[in-house]
């Protein structure tokens, strides 16, 4: 398959495996941060990191939608499905991320009028569809996903679509890079950039990581051969002693993003003050809420929202592995009391998050690697 | 109007592609203009309707990157086969 099987062949994978491994210092450590939840799950998927030397060290970083999602925005969540006539809709992975008191998926079992949607249009299509109910759409993602929220309420606007409404809750990826290149706990080397987040904000803001910490960045895309030469450019950079953002995935991401997209979030939304980020805490201007031109579509101005904070499970070390402080399968809990079936923390409920990518595929090279 | 007739790659009990940030490349097949829309079919032949105002104008055989039913970006470098 065109612009597929390239980026999948195994034997330039293994050459450009062999470049890294030739290219690196033997007694120096090197940490490279995959921000992406989806390139977390290509480089367990594909084995990626079997074909590193062992002194290069991929981190795990905090860029999977529904990881990030605190346990009382799950409540909150599930608060308003419970409402009368409501009916709450929401992404896939989204239903099983556990609450306080369970899971939207379990909430729905309980009587909830809860629907799985595969976009916030296909949500403005129910409200249409059922025009005497309240429809809600959960709105959870990154800079990849918050244009096409934006774009279904430019069209719930347009068509005067009132039994409609969005509980927002849109992130914005720099703030929490920056919150992790601020912590004492984490030193690393480089970045691997989010491909997907880039073809809507380009490449420019991640310029501070350079410019600001030293560190370089190279966005890259999702196929193995992506991750490899995006790690072997990294490197590069760190043996030239250059410091600068590189992109590999071009054949996709402009420089300049998409304009049409940004004009279009910044019509319809705008920075909170603070947000709440599973086990980051609250980050400055890293959420999104509707601007006050699309209020009336504001699912948390319509609805009586609890709005009360929850604290992690002791046992779940999320936090840590969305840090990369920890690697999954360093936490108390992974794979016996937390699985992608009953997950305790948000990490193993994505297929992107870094505990259900591990449980997966890694352990078994793990299992190889003890035996 | 478009109607979908076997639907994208949605969100399964096991991923979703929305959650996971993923970008589906997908070929223009029809094109509603007035209404912002295209049919679009991926490379399982699946399709669905997808809103084009963020990356228009669009032409027929045009392939796209689309996430979460919103083409983000023109694929140049990229055909994607009925």
């Amino acid at each position: 398959m065109k612009f597929v099987d390239e980026f999948r062949d195994a034997e330039l994978g293994r050459a450009v495996a062999g470049e890294i491994l030739a290219s690196v210092e033997p007694g120096r450590h090197y940490k490279v941060m995959e921000v992406c939840g989806g390139h977390t799950h290509s480089i367990y998927k594909y084995g990626v990191d079997d074909l590193l030397p062992a002194n290069v060290e991929l981190v795990h970083g905090p860029g999977c939608p529904v990881c990030v999602i605190p346990m009382g925005r799950v409540d909150d969540g599930i608060a308003v499905a419970r409402e009368p006539g409501v009916i709450f809709t929401c992404f896939g992975d989204m239903m099983r991320v556990p609450g306080s008191e369970g899971s939207l998926l379990e909430a729905k079992a309980r009587g909830a009028d809860i629907r799985m949607v595969y976009s916030p249009l296909d949500a403005l299509r129910i409200a249409k569809a059922n025009p005497e109910r309240q429809v809600v759409f959960f709105a959870i993602g990154f800079e990849t996903t918050a244009p096409s929220t934006a774009l279904t309420l430019k069209r719930a606007k347009a068509e005067g679509v009132a039994n409609f409404s969005v509980m927002c809750s849109h992130v914005t990826i720099v703030p929490p890079l920056r919150a992790l290149l601020d912590s004492p706990d984490l030193r690393l080397d480089g970045f691997i950039g989010p491909g997907h987040v880039c073809t809507v904000v380009g490449a420019r803001p991640f310029d501070f990581i350079p410019a600001d910490y030293d560190r370089p960045v190279v966005i890259a895309g999702f196929e193995p051969l992506d991750i490899l030469q995006a790690i072997q450019m990294i490197l590069r950079q760190l043996d030239d002693d250059r410091c600068e953002v590189e992109n590999q995935y071009k054949r996709v991401v402009p420089h300049e993003g998409n304009q049409r997209a940004l004009e279009v979030m910044a019509e319809v939304f705008e920075l909170r003050p603070h947000f709440e980020w599973r086990g980051l805490g609250f980050i400055s201007h890293s959420g999104l809420k509707l601007s006050d031109a699309y209020a009336d579509w504001d699912a948390e101005l319509r609805f009586s929202v609890p709005g009360v904070r929850v604290a992690d499970p002791k046992a779940c070390q999320c936090g840590e592995v969305l840090k990369g402080v920890i690697k999954p399968w360093e936490c108390k809990v992974f794979g016996t009391a937390c699985t992608p079936e009953r997950p305790i923390g948000t990490c193993m409920v994505s297929s992107e998050g870094a505990c259900a990518a591990y449980y997966n595929f890694g352990r078994f090279a793990r299992e190889r690697e003890v035996v | 109007m478009i109607s979908s007739h076997h639907p994208a790659p949605a969100c399964g009990s096991d991923h979703c592609i929305t959650c996971g940030d993923e970008g589906v490349p997908m070929r223009v097949t029809r094109i509603d203009e007035e209404r912002r829309l295209a049919l679009c079919a991926a490379r399982d032949g699946a399709t669905s309707t997808v809103e084009v105002e963020l990356v228009a104008p669009v032409a027929l055989g045009d392939s796209l990157l689309v996430h979460a039913g919103v083409a983000l970006v023109h694929l140049t470098h990229e055909e994607v086969a009925a």
